[in-house]
């Protein structure tokens, strides 16, 4: 029985143990699956015709003529929804209507006034004008439709008189007609709901399509241009249809929020209105209006971005990493080395030697934001302001005792035999270190150097106040781009998830820089465990 | 067969060109001689330089956080000082009369990291036990890439992880306010902590040597027995190092407790209430230092909380060594 147990326990012993380890592995993939998942829709997705305009009007890119017809064609397919949504919109913004009415009016004057009319003939028809143009203006204020019907009959009624015949009234007069057409199946007292349900209608067709006919264009690109994906697409198609509502679903019972088509017959807040189609159209025509297809965008990896990374992609960033890495590299590796041939080759054992070792491991302790706080107390002073030069000297400091131990393993690891065998060949203990050990610790070295690369490639607290910037212009290589402040990938994805607010709007965004940060350090990790490998099965021999 | 054929010197080779003397001259051998000891002192140089590096960094938090305490009196600065570590209120940016009550900040600080080193500690010593004593040589080599992995993926990736996918997780699973609290920072920090964790007391492990555990099975013991009673009480120094060392990990960690703490300067009432959102010491660098001006009272108390991470990470970074030092003599005379 106690046999029996002990068994059991030492066989549950094996088996928790083994746990921890799926546990981990597990909490890798975890952590990996979504980052790359989502992060590879910024690289792989479906771009629509938006996409191809954004990136021929922001970077020149793309064959013009295709892309022109590309666009007549899709241009075409929204002709019919902006057909509809203009003549639902002269139902409903009467406000554009009653100053489209009066400049109508006033043109109606200035062409009397060309044909010289005599004054008191002027005056007269002027007058009757104006009248017409006030009993139009009444009808479009007034929401009763009972009201309103007789006062726009009399209206085209008008528009056989003589003296209208080929001037500007008669499209004043034909406005009329036309709002009766359009007021056919709206209830005039709801127009202030209609009016607000439109404006939600309009700012979604404009995510979906870009600026709307007859609008400016605005400055901010983000707002150029449609839906550029086809994720983004969908998105706003759905916004466009569903609306979130309070229905009363039971008479005396509290209203419930329910999501409702806009077009639905009965909940709908279009319901019997000419707009109705237009929700159909956009949902079955969408590819056609947009076309999207499958892109591989490789140019995220060199791209610039937009303001909020709403468009574009990280090319600054990864440069700005590089730039920070290398010259940090550059700073750290020669010192690092020569302490680490120091420690393994001269130094013996005494307190001096101690007390080195001592603070090299305590400036590899030394928390990452302390490192920041320095940079900024010394670095930044010394130089002036934040700069690449600060923010990869106090990377370098960081990544120093890194260099210093991975160096002082390799050195180490080099077999005594070798170093003598280059002092009984009479070499002295100098040009036995430069042309027989360093050699040998080459690889070592060059795996050391590799980690500390892509330890400073992630680093974020260390360069948070020594020159790394959320935004900025990429380092104007022609002057002294060492004293510019950088953008870099590890700030950018702090940046982009919790500082920015734009970026919320495109997570693809957000996961795709991560993806490229955790891409470009895994890369680095696994090219140093593949030398490591390969070097140890040399120096076993096989 | 090559060893009887003879060996004739290339008359102009290399060997015949050599027109050196064998001894060098007294000038030379002086030269030598400094140029070696020269060459030392610059090698001695340089590797001194990470003793002043530690320095610089030291001398430069100090001086940059005493203006903050010395103002007026010695009364004052004590009086100072009491306050930043006794009082909870942390308003520095109140125009009048601001408070730099930093407990609330110290003992968040100190809460993630202990909440996560409970996390940490026992997987990690698990974990280094099965591929110390358990796994087969063809599972640690697929292990130890991982391990590695798991260490290198950059904290600010952790940090957006957990703000993009734990956080809104915790909301909508848990039903916590918010997906930026203890918990999350704290599970975060357990992974990145498991690493350094595990690797030490696997090294800590495999130093205990055959002999030891091949005399507790001669005795009957089982591999569990084994490793819960002779081993790990063996390699008990070498897996403290490793705990300190992942608790130095912790608590120097910024970008993940910065972004998925919640960074609200209170201490979590009741004090088991992990779904509270906290604040760290390092996080309150990180969100406050940009935008202080230079020279004002904020700025220096930034650096004031800048000497206390300094001062844990020392002292942990000591004891380290002290475990570290008892480790390598047992390896040397085991």
């Amino acid at each position: 029985m106690r046999t029996k147990l002990r068994e059991w326990t030492n066989h549950s012993f094996t088996t928790l143990s083994s746990m921890t380890i799926l546990l981990m592995a597990a909490a890798l993939l975890l952590f990996l699956l979504p980052m790359f998942s989502k992060g590879l829709t910024a690289v792989f997705f479906g771009g629509t015709v938006e996409f191809r305009k954004m990136q021929a009007e922001l970077f020149k890119r793309g064959n013009p003529e295709t892309l022109q017809r590309e666009m007549d064609s899709t241009q075409q397919a929204r002709a019919e929804i902006f057909a509809l949504l203009e003549r639902f919109s002269r139902g409903i913004d009467t406000a554009q209507l009653e100053s489209d009415a009066k400049t109508l009016f006033r043109q109606y004057g200035d062409e009397l006034r060309f044909r010289n009319v005599p004054t008191e003939k002027f005056i007269e028809l002027r007058q009757e004008a104006r009248r017409v143009r006030d009993r139009l203006i009444e009808a479009y204020e007034n929401t009763d439709k009972d009201e309103v019907l007789p006062i726009l009959e009399e209206i085209t009624n008008l528009g056989s008189s003589p003296q209208f015949v080929g001037t500007s009234m008669e499209t004043l007069i034909a406005m009329a007609g036309d709002y009766r057409a359009a007021i056919r199946g709206v209830d005039l007292t709801r127009r202030p709901e209609y009016a607000a349900a439109l404006e939600a209608v309009k700012e979604q067709l404009r995510w979906l399509f870009g600026p709307l006919p007859g609008e400016s264009i605005p400055a901010l690109a983000m707002y150029r241009f449609g839906a550029t994906r086809r994720d983004m697409m969908e998105k706003h198609i759905r916004y466009l249809i569903w609306q979130e509502r309070w229905i009363e679903q039971e008479p005396g019972k509290p209203l419930v929020k329910t999501l409702v088509r806009r077009d639905d017959p009965e909940t709908g807040v279009f319901a019997g209105t000419e707009l109705v189609p237009l929700f159909a159209l956009v949902e079955e025509n969408a590819d056609a209006m947009l076309n999207p297809r499958f892109t591989f965008y490789w140019q995220y990896f060199i791209d610039d971005s937009t303001p909020g990374h709403y468009f574009g992609g990280v090319g600054p960033e990864i440069l700005g990493t590089l730039l920070l890495t290398l010259l940090a590299i550059l700073f750290a590796v020669p010192p690092g080395i020569i302490s680490a041939a120091y420690l393994v080759e001269y130094a013996g054992d005494n307190v001096v030697i101690k007390v080195i070792r001592t603070c090299i491991n305590t400036l590899a302790g030394v928390p990452s934001i302390v490192y920041g706080l320095f940079g900024l107390a010394f670095f930044v002073t010394v130089v002036g302001h934040p700069s690449i030069l600060t923010a990869s000297m106090t990377l370098a400091l960081l990544i120093l005792p890194v260099v210093i131990r991975a160096s002082e393993e390799a050195i180490r690891s080099v077999p005594q035999t070798y170093r003598e065998a280059s002092l009984a060949l009479g070499s002295g203990k100098f040009r036995t270190f430069t042309s027989v050990t360093l050699p040998a610790a080459g690889p070592g070295i060059l795996t050391g150097i590799i980690l500390s690369l892509s330890r400073a490639a992630g680093e974020t607290a260390p360069i948070l106040f020594a020159g790394a910037v959320a935004l900025g212009p990429i380092p104007d290589f022609t002057g002294k781009w060492w004293l510019q402040p950088s953008r870099a990938l590890s700030y950018g994805c702090y940046d982009i998830t919790v500082g920015d607010k734009l970026a919320m709007m495109v997570p693809h965004n957000q996961f795709g820089m991560v993806m490229t940060l955790i891409l470009l350090v895994l890369t680095l990790n696994i090219t140093a465990i593949v030398i490591r490998s390969h070097m140890s099965r040399k120096l076993r021999g096989s | 067969m090559t060893n009887s054929q003879t060996i004739q010197l290339d008359p102009t080779g290399a060997a015949a060109r050599f027109t050196r003397p064998l001894r060098l001259s007294a000038a030379e051998d002086l030269r030598g001689y400094i140029g070696s000891h020269l060459g030392r002192a610059f090698l001695f140089m340089t590797t001194f330089l990470s003793v002043v590096a530690v320095l610089l960094i030291f001398a430069f938090v100090v001086y940059e956080a005493l203006p903050f305490f010395f103002k007026g009196s010695w009364a004052d600065a004590f009086a100072r000082v009491k306050e930043f570590l006794t009082a909870n209120n942390w308003y520095p940016q109140r125009e009048h009369d601001p408070y730099y009550g930093a407990l609330a900040i110290i003992t968040g600080s100190l809460y993630v990291t202990v909440c996560s080193l409970l996390l940490a500690v026992p997987i990690g010593v698990l974990a280094a036990v099965f591929l110390s004593d358990i796994a087969p040589f063809q599972l640690r080599q697929i292990c130890k890439p991982l391990i590695e992995i798991l260490a290198a993926i950059p904290s600010v990736a952790y940090g957006v992880f957990a703000v993009m996918v734990v956080a809104p997780w915790m909301q909508r699973r848990l039903g916590f306010n918010t997906g930026a609290n203890a918990l999350n920072a704290s599970l975060i920090l357990a992974v990145m902590a498991l690493p350094t964790i595990i690797s030490v007391a696997e090294d800590a492990l495999s130093a205990i040597g055959r002999k030891t555990r091949e005399a507790s099975y001669a005795l009957g013991a089982t591999r569990a027995e084994t490793i819960v009673k002779v081993v790990i009480p063996a390699a008990h120094s070498g897996i403290v190092a490793a705990v300190i060392l992942g608790m130095m990990r912790a608590i120097g960690e910024t970008m993940v407790v910065w972004m998925a703490s919640g960074n609200a300067s209170r201490i979590p009432s009741p004090w088991w209430d992990l779904s509270q959102s906290i604040r760290t010491m390092t996080a309150t660098i990180a969100g406050e230092l940009g935008e202080v001006p230079k020279g004002s009272d904020h700025y220096y108390v930034l650096f004031a909380i800048g000497i206390l991470l300094l001062a844990f990470t020392f002292t942990l970074n000591l004891f380290s060594e002290y475990f570290m030092a008892k480790v390598k003599r047992q390896a040397r005379g085991g």
